[in-house]
Order: structure tokens, then sequence, then C-alpha cells
């Protein structure tokens, strides 16, 4: 009964948590046309996600043509030999499934979740759509406004969304993770269906996607319905494509927005590696242990100091993505206690006092011990949820890492010392790999 | 940064349109399409039978201090999740806005013997994940932990202290307070947000629902340490509790653990019902933002939980407007006219009536006529009703997805907490599927006719004024089509 848990917890000490790596049920196989397959098994309720990721994002596009990869999403919903416009959707729903997809910088994902005997019309369905979408013109014309209107909904009329657009765009300057996904609005109005025609015809093939699925099923019922309906689709050159990586010292960066805001705020971005671009994956995970010291949950440094004891924020946060195709960001926001009468320079000065902390003192034994607990218990909490385990798998995968890296992680995690820490953030909290984003309201405009 | 294709607000999304376009439009004619069944084989090779659910064995029983329990072993994963609710939402805040709330948030601040700080370290030394929450009925506490007992034990214990034994440090509470004002300010960028403020003062007027669950920049500041002291004491009793458990336990463990918890409870009475609302005029309020989408909310008070419409009118909102695309407002706002984003329905039964509510935004020069469109749509619909055909999948979209709703702990713990809280039986779940699957197109037509009335909403919208355009024509697809084949 318990042979798909990926760990067993043992109690040690106060407060050390060990796991024991267990038998994973995950079965990986690939067809002939280089579809990648990967089966995690987990009988726990009669339901099933199936996710297919393509490897291609806006980090793939040009300037003058962004939002691609997201317009081509919406477009995947429109038709394709088999079936009209929304009729998909419309049959998904008939059969109870929740269905959707999202699109990031790396990736292009597609999912279903749905009971266990309604898979297979879930498969037939999207590898149509990947054989041979449609691609209506008449279509394309009203979903770009739909596209538009969820521009302006999340990034203009939402100043956070804004002023991450834009931090991003300045923090990233060789990289195309400089492109917001969702697209310029300049390039959303010149955007044609030959446009998506193009993309869909240089990324959309079997050789180029991860189908990953988790629930109750069987591995080799899987391979018979994929095989089935994926494996007539021919495989397809791809085009040579290039890691995204950033100069490791660009310079110190800085962009002053002011905004339809009442309060404001600060972000800050370090151009730091990620695991599939660094040759020293321990610098990576040190960044990640940093993270969590700063922000790993209530007790973590910000909420204790910056919040709780010297009333500086309202709020802060630290955020590190180490899973990224390319070179990454290690990035850090708050807003000032106003109430307190607290200003963006006094919380720019609080937060260097907090990196210079890590630069100058190893943290203790006890305080990474406690981060260890919640990273391992939250790999068996992430357990709950068929979908986050899908979704784990099909990004790794998907930008150029395996599965596989996350039985290794405790082990590559319990390997960083206090000392590793310390030299990360000396080597990455830098002037000349920072950019800083100051947000005011626009009444604030001098 | 993720971007999706749509913000799904419900377990079911997907999309029932029609036809293809001009390019294919001729060839759509000449030659119509097969039935679907033929085109997707496997929809014709699938069984007609609903599909297996996880059979949910749930135990209840009473602790020795009167809170009710729910219980269901899930030992699968080494894990479990418990969930405390209380009668203790923003619904009991009288005339101090914002006291529940505070109260809620203020509960891992200190215990007397640990402060916020002790609190927060302790439970994440544990790996275990304490959070809390309060809505209008009620407030929330819960916690994930892993369930070897030596990780499990202390942290119950924890958790007991901070529900039961608050200290409401007042340092704490003047930061909590600071907290909630820049919160207050942050409303003030959001129209949606302010939109919706506005509508539940309109629709609710002098009752209990109709502020705020945060309270506002007025009320929070003038909130005293003892009037939380007094909440707490009164609406966080074991008799205005009740827990929810789900996960890799035994019955003796999930009972030693419940009567623990809320043996450390202070002793009371259960809260009193939250009165009916008075039912609000029809109005129309304009809220001037200068954002580039006008917000649109519609809304009229409708039915509260138990409420035996409560099936009709769910099954018939999975129509009109509930879930995601497939939906009538979604087809003709989004699909065939590209004004949104997004556009959805919904009726939120709470233990008063709660409302009917219909969301759009739009860029701002279109907004008066998608107004005047979406209001058209619910005319339209609350006259003729859902047909035949839109109520048998409907039907069966609720069949088909009903596994779904008891795949994960969180999802059963979360369910077990509201047949607790809104004292359902527990075969609530069974029962109200049988009860969809028993309604007639009248059944439905008439639950909306019984309960909304297009003339009499509540209207309020958050934009600019700006100069107004027509709508755009509508793309009309035909029911089917033969797409253009395109190779590859």
């Amino acid at each position: 009964m318990n042979t798909y848990l990926r760990y067993i917890v043992l109690f040690l000490s106060s407060a050390v948590i060990t796991p024991l790596m267990a038998q994973s049920a995950t079965t990986e196989f690939s067809l002939d046309n280089g579809l990648k397959v990967i089966v995690r098994e987990d009988h726990r309720a009669p339901v099933v996600v199936s996710q297919l990721w393509y490897k291609v994002g806006s980090s793939y596009e040009v300037p003058g043509s962004t939002g691609l990869a997201h317009a081509l999403e919406h477009m995947m919903f429109k038709g394709s030999s088999k079936l009209g416009p929304g009729e998909s959707s419309r049959i998904l729903r008939e059969l109870g499934a929740e269905e959707n997809a999202f699109t990031s910088d790396d990736y292009t994902a597609y999912y279903q979740v749905l009971a266990r005997d309604r898979l297979e019309v879930a498969l037939e369905m999207e590898a149509d759509r990947l054989a041979s979408l449609t691609l209506p013109e008449d279509e394309f014309i009203r979903e770009i406004e739909v596209i538009k209107e969820e521009r302006r909904m999340r990034t203009d009329d939402r100043p956070s969304g804004l002023a991450y657009e834009r931090f991003k765009a300045l923090a990233y300057p060789a990289s195309g993770y400089h492109i917001p996904t969702i697209g310029w609005m300049h390039d959303l109005d010149r955007m044609t269906i030959t446009d998506l025609r193009e993309w869909h015809e240089r990324w959309y093939s079997p050789n180029n996607a991860t189908l990953v699925i988790v629930g109750d099923v069987q591995p080799d019922e899987i391979k018979t319905l994929v095989t089935r309906y994926f494996g007539k689709i021919p495989a397809r050159p791809l085009p040579a494509v290039k890691q995204p990586l950033e100069l490791a010292e660009p310079g110190q960066r800085s962009i002053t927005l002011y905004l339809k805001t009442q309060l404001p705020s600060l972000m800050m971005g370090f151009n730091v590696p990620s695991l599939a671009s660094t040759d020293k994956p321990n610098e990576v995970h040190a960044l990640r242990l940093i993270s969590a010291l700063l922000d790993g949950g209530n007790s973590a440094r910000l909420p204790a100091q910056l919040e709780r004891k010297q009333e500086l924020v309202a709020g802060a946060s630290a955020w590190y993505n180490a899973f990224s195709r390319g070179d990454s960001l290690f990035v850090l926001s708050a807003t000032p206690n106003v109430q307190k009468d607290k200003t963006l320079a006094q919380v720019e000065t609080g937060i260097w006092q907090q990196l210079k902390q890590l630069q100058e003192t190893a943290p203790s034994a006890a305080e990474l011990a406690r981060v260890r607990a919640q990273v391992l218990a939250s790999e068996v909490y992430e357990q709950d949820s068929i979908t986050s385990q899908a979704t784990q798998i099909g990004q790794l995968e998907s930008v150029g890492l395996s599965w596989r890296v996350k039985d290794s992680d405790l082990a590559a995690l319990e390997a960083v010392t206090p000392a590793d820490i310390q030299a990360a953030a000396q080597k990455f909290f830098t002037a000349t790999r920072l950019t800083t984003a100051y947000i005011h309201p626009e009444e604030a405009r001098p | 940064m993720m971007s999706l294709r749509m913000l799904s607000t419900g377990l079911i999304s997907a999309a029932l349109i029609f036809n293809a376009g001009c390019s294919t439009l001729e060839s759509a004619q000449s030659t119509l399409p097969a039935p679907v069944e033929q085109r997707i084989s496997s929809l014709a090779a699938l069984s007609k039978q609903n599909p297996v659910t996880r059979t949910l064995d749930i135990q209840e029983w009473q602790t020795s201090a009167g809170t009710k329990v729910l219980f269901m072993a899930a030992p699968e994963l080494p894990m479990f999740d418990l969930r405390l609710t209380f009668a203790a939402g923003s619904s009991k805040d009288q005339q101090a806005y914002g006291l529940a709330s505070l109260t809620n948030a203020m509960l891992n601040e200190g215990t007397g013997t640990l402060d916020a700080g002790q609190i927060a370290t302790r439970f994440e030394d544990l790996g275990a994940e304490f959070s809390s929450g309060s809505y209008r009925d009620m407030a929330v506490v819960t916690l994930r932990s892993l369930s070897d007992p030596k990780l499990s034990t202390p942290a119950l214990e924890l958790l007991s202290q901070v529900a039961a034994q608050p200290s409401f440090p007042a340092n704490s509470l003047a930061r909590i307070k600071n907290q909630l004002l820049a919160g207050f300010e942050y409303q003030k960028q959001n129209p949606g947000q302010l939109a919706s403020l506005a509508l539940f003062e309109q629709l609710y007027g002098k009752h209990p629902y109709a502020h705020s669950s945060s309270g506002n920049a007025e009320s929070v500041p003038v909130i005293t340490r003892q009037q939380l002291q007094n909440f707490h004491r009164t609406y966080y009793s074991a008799e205005n509790a009740q827990i929810a458990l789900v996960g890799d336990l035994t019955i003796t463990q999930a009972k030693a653990i419940s009567e623990t918890v809320s043996a450390r409870l202070p002793r009371g009475t259960a809260a009193a019902v939250t009165a009916k609302p008075i039912a609000t005029k029809a109005s129309t309020t304009h809220i001037e933002f200068p954002s580039t989408q006008t917000h649109i909310l519609l809304a009229q008070l409708a039915v509260k939980r138990g409420d035996p419409d409560y099936p009709a009118l769910f099954l018939g909102n999975q129509i009109l407007g509930g879930g995601g695309f497939g939906t009538r407002l979604m087809e003709e706002v989004r699909e065939k006219r590209g004004l949104t984003y997004g556009i959805y329905s919904s009726f939120s039964p709470m233990q008063a009536p709660g409302p009917f509510m219909i969301n759009v935004q739009t860029r701002a020069p279109l907004s008066e006529a998608t107004l005047q469109l979406v209001q058209e749509l619910l005319r339209d619909y609350i006259s003729n009703g859902p047909t035949a055909a839109e109520l048998a999948d409907a039907k069966r979209e609720s069949l088909g997805s009903f596994p779904l709703s008891a795949a994960s702990n969180s999802a059963i713990v979360g369910q077990l907490a509201a047949i607790g809280f809104y004292d359902m039986p527990l075969t609530w779940m069974s029962d109200f599927m049988q009860d969809l699957q028993k309604l007639s197109v009248a059944d439905v037509h008439a639950a909306f006719k019984r309960h909304l009335d297009p003339e009499q909403l509540v209207i309020v919208t958050a934009g600019p004024t700006v100069a107004q355009l027509p709508l755009p024509e509508p793309v009309e697809r035909s029911e089917q089509t033969a797409p253009v084949e395109r190779q590859h």
C-alpha cells in the first residue's frame, strides 16, 4: 500500500528530521518519435492528471515578436483536425475534467485533471492539437483582444505586475528573460496568425515535449495509450536552442517608477546562476538555503528581524528560482512600514544589513536544521496533490534537468555547510550584480 | 512569472464553443462534420457509466468538552491535516469592524510564555505548518504536520496553546494594526476590490455581512486588547468549535488529539445564528478610478446554506457562468466578442443568505455596452431557463468531476470542515450529487425565477469615465465544424 511513498520520515532529535528514501514508483520511457513520457503512480483516489510540457516559452522569443508562446497557448484551444474551436474544452467539461494551460519563460504546458477512466479522451485530443492545429484567423482576431484584456488586468492596471515587468526587463540585459511572458502591448498589436503558425510549426513536435502522468494508473496501460495517439506523429528537426546566459556582473542598475499605488515599495535582484546553468551546484543549493533563511517561514530572518523586531517593513520577501533553464535572479522585495514613517531608503539599508550579516557570519547549525526540517516536511506535503507532483516533474524536465534531481535533493542540501552559505552570500550579493527598482505613488512624483 | 489562459474560479474549467470562422465556413456548410464520437474515437469507446469515486469513511463524534469532530483516516502519506473552525467570523464584529479578523491574526503572536518568534520557531523546527484565517461566518485555525508522534505531539501541544491561550501582547497588536492599515492602502490601488467592498455595503446595508472582514482604516485603530480577549473568550469556546481531521492517524489517535485540543479551549456556548438580511432594492454605484479597464459587479441577495433550492441554483449557475469556459456568459462575452479575459457568476451560500454575483472586467470604452449585454443575458436566462441539452451536459459534468473533489487530504479536510460548521449530514457530498441528477429544466428555471429578479440588481462599477463605444459584432460559430487540416 505504501510502495509509492517517496520518503519515510524518522525522528532523531528535537530538531532533526531524517528521511529514508523509499522506492518511488515513477516510470520513464520515450517513443520512437522522441516524446518523453514520465508516469508516477498514486493510487489514493481514482483520478489522474495529464500534463504535456513543450520546451518553449517567452525566453525563446525575439524583440518585436514578444507574447507568441502565450498567444499560441490560447490558440491551442481553437481547433485541430478532429475538433472545432473550443470543442475540446466542451468535451472535457462534460467529462467533469479540470483543464487549462500555462506559459512561462521556459515552457508552455497543457493539463487535464480527470476521473481515471476518461484519460484516453484527454490524450487523443492533446495529440490531435500537437499534430494538426487549425489556427483559424477569425478566431485569432478575437482571441488577441482577450489577451490584451488579460494584459490590462494582470499588468497595466496592477502596479505590482507593471513594476515587476519593468524590473525584469532591466535585470536581464543579455538573455531572453527580459521579455514579459504576456508580451509588450505594441507587439500584441502587430502579431499575426502567420507568426503563430510558424511558432507551432517550429516548436510543437513530439521530440520537444514531455508528457507527465500522475495518478491511479499503471505504466503499461499508459504506454499503450500514448503510443496509440502520439506514436504516429513524426519527429521534426528543432532549431538549435541556446541556453539563456547572463553577464555575471552586468553592473549596478536602477529604475524609478511612479505608479497608481498608495504605498512605495522596493525590489532588488542579483544576477545569479541556476542549477541548470552552473558548474558549481553547491553554490546554487547555498542560495536556495539563503532564500529559506531569509523568508522560509514566519521564524525566518525577514519577518523576524525587519517585520517584527525593527518594524521597518509592512512585508518583505526573498525569492529565488534555482530551476530555470538559464541564469537566474535572486530577488528581494519589501514595502516600508509607513505607519512608523519608514522610508524606501531605510528599507534598502535594512535589507543590505541582512545580506551583510549573511556575508559576515555563518548561520548557526540550529537555524540550518530548521530550514532543512521545513524542506523535508514540504517534500511530503507536496505529495498530497497529484498536480504539484506532476508540475515538479514537468518543470524539471523542461528546463533541462531530470526529475531525478529531486531524489538527491535532500542530500544536496545536507551537503551545504554554514561556510558555503557565507561564501555564496559574499560572491553573489554585490553591487555589480544588482538591479534595484524604486516604486513610488504617482503623488510623490517630483 | 506565469501567464495562464484563464483564471479558474471553480473546480471545473472548460469551453463550450461552436464553430470556426470565415476561412472554414464554406467547407463547414458544404460538408457537415461527423458527430464528435466519430471524430474522437476514445469518446465513443468511453463507458457511459459514472466514474468511480473514492469512498470516504467519515467518523463523527463529540469531545467531552462539546466539540464536534469529523475524521477520516488517510494512511497513505505520513502526514495529517487538522482544521479548527469557530463561529467567530466578522459577522460577530458588532460595531468593532475588524475585531474577528484581528483576534484571529493575533492568535500566534504570543501565549504568555512564548512570543511570536518562538511560536514560529517551534512549529518550523518540527516541519509543521500553522495558519489561520477569518471570514464572514467563521474563523479557522489549521495545522499540517508529519504524523510521527515525536513531531506531531509537540506541534499539537503548541497549536492548542495558540488557539486556547493567546496573550494578545500589546506591541504585537500595534504592529498588526499597522499591517492591516497598509493592507487598506493596497486596497485603494485595486479597482476590483474597491468595487467588491462597495457591493457588499449596498447589498447588506446594516446587516453584519455588510462590512469587510478586515475592517477599515477608522475601525481598526480603536480596537482594544480587552476587546480581543473578550471576543476570544466568547467565540473560541469548545462549544462554538468544530474539528476536521484527515490523515495518517488511527481513530484512537484522532480521538486523543481532539480531546486534548478541545479541552484547552474556553468553555461557553455555541454562538447565535446570523440573522437574515433585509432584501435590498436595485441600485447603481460608480467608483471613479484611473485604470484602463472597468470592473463590473452585479449582485442580488440569494440563498443560505441548506436552502432546498441550492442544488437547482448551483446546477443552473454552472450553465450560466460557473466554473469557466463553456458557460453562456463566457461564450457570449469572451469567446464571441473578445470583451474580457474572464466573466463568472456564483452563488455564495453562507449561514445567512449570501449573494448571487456576476463579475467581469473590460476595457473602459466598452464598459457600458458590456454591462447591458450581461444584463440582457441574465434576463434571458431567468425568463427562459436552460435548454434540456445544457442541463444534461451540466449533470454529466458534475458526475464526472465528483471524484476530483476527494482526491487529496487538503480537499477532504476542507469538505469535512464545511460539513461540520454548517451542520450538514456526513453524506452531504453524495446527497448533493444525487439531488443534482434529479433536477429537471423546470426545477432549475423555477428556482432562478424564485430567487433572482433581473430588475432588482445591485450594480457597482469601478473605472474611468471615458467616451463609450458600441459592442463589436459577435462572431457566430455553427454548432460543429469541419476544420481545415493543416499538415506539419
